[in-house]
Formats: C-alpha cells, sequence, structure tokens
C-alpha cells in the first residue's frame, strides 16, 4: 500500500528487522489487511485471512481454557515464522525466514503495541 | 380456553414481538390443538427466526401431526442454533428410532444424556435403543485404544505422571493429546485440585488445525512449534511425535521463552518413547 | 458434512470450499435461479428462497456495477450481526454460476475469499465442455426447478 496511514511507521520498522518478509497490520475479525509493508512475492491477503484466523483462535481457545486472553503468538515452521500481536480487533502480523532472530522480532511488535501501534 | 391461554393471547396481541407466543403454543400443543399452535409458533417464527425453542416447538408440533419429516428438520435448526440442545437430540434420536435407524438413534440420545444426564426418560431410552441394538454402545476406535488418563499404560506408568519426570516440579504441565484433541497422557491441574486437561486440551487442538490449515497455503512448509504468550501462562505446542496428535506444554506466564521451547522439545521425547513403548 | 448436487462435477470444489472456508451454508445457482448445488441448507422451500434472491441481487448488482462502473460488481458482501453472506459469480466453460455464502465468527471476510478464489479455479477445472446453448429460461423452467430440488431433497 502506497499511502501512508497511522501504521506505516510501525510496519517499516518491523521489515528492517533482519530476515522479516512481511509485516502488515489486519482486521481480526474480516480477516482483511488494513496496511502491509511486504516484500515482493509474498501474498498479503493469504497471509492476513490465516494469521488473523489464527490468532483469533488462539485467544479464544486460552480464554476458554482459562488461560486468560493470549497476547503475543509465534509459530515456527520449516521454512520461515509467522508472529502475531493483537489489539482492539487489530492484529500486528509479521512473516520472516527461520534467520530471523526470534527475540529481536518479538521485542519490537511488544515494543509497537505499547507505544499504541494498534490504537 | 383456560386462563393461561386467555392470558398468554391477550399478552400477545398487546405485544407481538413477545416470546410468550412459545407458552401459548405449547399449551395448545398440549391441549391437542395443533392447527392452533402450528399457527401461533409460525407468527412466532416470523418475528424470531432465530429462536431455537420456537424451532423445537415447531417440531413437537409436528410430530404430534404426524410431520416427521418436518419435525427431524426443524430438530436439524435447533442444533444449527443452539449445538448442544438436548431437547433437539432426543427428539431426532426418538424419530431414528421410529424409523428403525438405531445406530443414528444411538448417537443421537448419547449425545443427548451427555447434554442433560439428569434426564431419566433420555437414560431410559438409550437403554432401550442399546437393547434394540443387540450390542454395547459403539465406543470410537481412539478411545478404546487410547491409554486413558489415570489408567495404568505402556509399561505400567500411569498415563497421567508420564511427563512428570521431564517437567520437574513448579507450575508446568505437559499433555499429549490424539488427533481428536482427546487426553492421551499427561495431566492439567487446576488451581482447585481439578484435572482439566480433558476441557484445555479440546480447547487447545483447535489451535493446531487452525495451523495446518495455514500451512497449507503459506509455503512455508509444515509447522514444528507454535508458541502463544496469555495473561496467565505460556502454552507451547507441536506436532506429537506419531499418529497426528498434539504435545501441549503450559508454564506460568514468568517462565522465559526459550525455557519453554527447550520443554516442549524434551517432552516430546518423552512422548515418542512412550509411544512406542506403548506400540 | 453433507453436500447435495444436482450435477456431480460440483460436489468436489463446494465441498472443499465448505470444509476450509468453514461456512456455515452454500449455494451454486445459475444466474436464472436454478440450484446446482447446495450446503447447509435442510428444506427445499429454503433453498428455492435462496436461489431466487441470489439471481436477483446479482442482477440487480450486476446491473448497478455496469452503469458506474462500466462491468459488473465482482462480488457482494453483506455483514450482518452474527452472520455475513458473500455472493460472486464463478465462471466455467459452461457459462457464469453464482455462489452465495453464509458464514459466521467461525470463518471471516477474508477466508471466504480466499477459499472462493480456489473454488473458482477448481470449479472450472472439473467443468464439463459446454452444452448446446440453451435458452436461459426453457419452457420447462418450473419442471426443472423441481427436478433439482427434489434431486438435492433425495425426492427425486
Amino acid at each position: 500500500m502506497s499511502s501512508r496511514s497511522p501504521f506505516s511507521e510501525m510496519l517499516a520498522t518491523l521489515i528492517r528487522q533482519r530476515g522479516v518478509v512481511g509485516s502488515m497490520v489486519v482486521s481480526e475479525s474480516d480477516g482483511i489487511v488494513v496496511d502491509s509493508n511486504l516484500q515482493i512475492g509474498v501474498k498479503g491477503t493469504v497471509v492476513a485471512a490465516l494469521a488473523a484466523s489464527l490468532y483469533r483462535k488462539a485467544r479464544l481457545s486460552a480464554s476458554a481454557a482459562g488461560l486468560g486472553e493470549a497476547t503475543f503468538l509465534q509459530l515456527e515452521a520449516e521454512r520461515g515464522r509467522v508472529f502475531a500481536i493483537g489489539r482492539n480487533d487489530l492484529v500486528m502480523v509479521t512473516v520472516a525466514e527461520t534467520r530471523a532472530n526470534i527475540g529481536l522480532i518479538r521485542v519490537a511488535m511488544l515494543r509497537a503495541l505499547e507505544d499504541g501501534g494498534l490504537g | 380456553m383456560s386462563d393461561d391461554v386467555r392470558r398468554w393471547s391477550d399478552e400477545l396481541a398487546r405485544d407481538p414481538s413477545s416470546h410468550v407466543f412459545l407458552n401459548l403454543g405449547e399449551a395448545l400443543r398440549r391441549q391437542g390443538q395443533t392447527a392452533m399452535a402450528l399457527k401461533v409458533v409460525l407468527r412466532g417464527l416470523e418475528r424470531h427466526p432465530q429462536l431455537a425453542p420456537a424451532h423445537d416447538l415447531l417440531a413437537r408440533i409436528a410430530v404430534d401431526r404426524g410431520e416427521l419429516e418436518r419435525a427431524f428438520d426443524e430438530w436439524d435448526i435447533v442444533l444449527r442454533l443452539s449445538p448442544d440442545n438436548a431437547g433437539a437430540r432426543k427428539g431426532m434420536g426418538f424419530l431414528c428410532f421410529q424409523q428403525g435407524r438405531l445406530a443414528e438413534a444411538e448417537r443421537h440420545l448419547s449425545a443427548a444424556a451427555n447434554g442433560d444426564p439428569a434426564d431419566a426418560s433420555i437414560a431410559s431410552a438409550l437403554a432401550h435403543v442399546r437393547d434394540s441394538l443387540g450390542a454395547p454402545p459403539s465406543v470410537p476406535q481412539h478411545e478404546a485404544d487410547a491409554p486413558r488418563a489415570g489408567a495404568p499404560a505402556a509399561g505400567g506408568q500411569d498415563a497421567r505422571t508420564v511427563f512428570a519426570g521431564v517437567i520437574g516440579e513448579g507450575y508446568q504441565t505437559a499433555l499429549l493429546l490424539d488427533g481428536d484433541g482427546l487426553v492421551l497422557a499427561g495431566a492439567y491441574v487446576a488451581p482447585d485440585g481439578r484435572d482439566v486437561a480433558q476441557e484445555v486440551g479440546a480447547q487447545l487442538s483447535g489451535v493446531s488445525d487452525e495451523a495446518q490449515r495455514a500451512m497449507r497455503h503459506l509455503e512455508l512448509g509444515a509447522w514444528s512449534s507454535i508458541v502463544f504468550e496469555t495473561d496467565a501462562a505460556i502454552v507451547a505446542m507441536a506436532p506429537a511425535p506419531r499418529g497426528g496428535g498434539l504435545l501441549l506444554v503450559a508454564a506460568a506466564r514468568d517462565t522465559p521463552l526459550g525455557f519453554v521451547r527447550r520443554l516442549l522439545g524434551r517432552v516430546s521425547d518423552r512422548a515418542r518413547q512412550w509411544l512406542e513403548d506403548g506400540a | 458434512m453433507t453436500i447435495a448436487v444436482v450435477e456431480p462435477w460440483v460436489e468436489e470444489p463446494l465441498k472443499r470450499f465448505v470444509s476450509e472456508a468453514r461456512v456455515l451454508l452454500a449455494l451454486l445457482l445459475h444466474p436464472s435461479g436454478q440450484v446446482l448445488a447446495q450446503h447447509g441448507f435442510t428444506r427445499a422451500m429454503d433453498v428455492m428462497s435462496a436461489c431466487a434472491l441470489a439471481a436477483a441481487i446479482h442482477a440487480s448488482a450486476g446491473e448497478l456495477g455496469r452503469q458506474l462502473e462500466g462491468k459488473p460488481f465482482a462480488g457482494l458482501h453483506h455483514a450482518g450481526r452474527e452472520r455475513q453472506i458473500f455472493l460472486a459469480p464463478v465462471a466455467t466453460a459452461r457459462g457464469q454460476y453464482i455462489l452465495l455464502t453464509v458464514f459466521d465468527r467461525e470463518s471471516s471476510l477474508g477466508l471466504v475469499q480466499l477459499y472462493y478464489g480456489e473454488f473458482q479455479a477448481r470449479l472450472a477445472a472439473a467443468a464439463p465442455a459446454a452444452p448446446e446453448p440453451a435458452v436461459v429460461l426453457a419452457e420447462n423452467f418450473e419442471g426443472e426447478l423441481n427436478r433439482n430440488l427434489a434431486v438435492l431433497f433425495g425426492r427425486g
């Protein structure tokens, strides 16, 4: 997305992390991209729909299991990683290669959330 | 006309959107006035098409009128609106039994009995259907084969304590779930002392289904772990070493994330060993 | 999962769509309102009304799109409090069909759009060669409609 939004700066910070190939803000209930900063080849709409659904499922399941509200989620797969953190029906999603530093990305996303990145 | 019928009729006339049509329809049905009851409930459904008790009432009126197919359809709608509705399951069980579909009747009545264990009429109908089937109730294969939590399993070890040596002390717990989210091994003890492993396992196993679906489209290969942090805990999960199940580890919120990941690895090794011993 | 179809080549793509997108109801119909397949409906009457409404909405939205943008709108989404509908055309070698689907919080618009895209591709691949051109509203339209409903609800 070319025009600047309230999320542009936050997404630009995340995409600069080593190994990050895409970062976006997604509507949790709709699974639709609100804003994104993606490398070429990353299918934003697909990632948005699936990552939002995964995050929502984790959030609702954790709550139903009596574990409280889920905050940060990370998924590791053979060829990459997906991170998600949410608030106010918005989810910040980051997709990274396996070489990415999990700790740095997690801290960057938590900080963005604390700074009001999702309102 | 009884006093109640008159009172409910008046109330409905004053407020056509009131739910009192349910009482009125039921009273008319009980009096054998099924045509009038049908009219009342259909009018109510025009205003409240998503009201499960109204569809349930319509189903019972349909049974009274001998319209069994319609009754089945209505109870089916009830279950879509309210999936745990024991009354609808009971009704569908009754209809299936009437039509000689005994296995289906048994399935519906079992579900009804789970939903409302106190209803003696369901228990008695279920026993009757099972008698007619001439065999003990069917137990899904995975349940029959699975070592049950609390029961001695492979090598004589209690399935609940399989991970005790791995997770150590403190607020940490581990579960091994089968492909349907049922507990194979491990325990999850709530602060009040209850083992809530089944509940927690059932809720959280859905997350791995979601991950599996995502992996089919994201071109990232198979998923190897999911970690999520909640207000109260850190939960880590991984595919079980065998059989399409799921491993789950939960630790206190302040446990270092790296430690939780290592714990998940150790639990996975222990589960593999335990499954091999039991095979 | 119960999928009822009038033409067998529709079954697999629709089954995949329903299972992956986790929708409550799905209906595939001809733009004339004739039903091809359905999932989730329990009454023939519901299918008949839904088909008629979907065909009418599709025709109106298409015309509105043509007037505003010079081409029909690609899809239509309406969000209710508990349930949402998504209505969109599906092109195949046999002509265009309409997919109407209803979903709740178990799914999302993003997921439905994602799997709608896959459904389009699968249906187009599964469709047999185009039949001889026929009038849209055949003389025996009503008979066809009733036959289709009877097949879907096992009373044929």
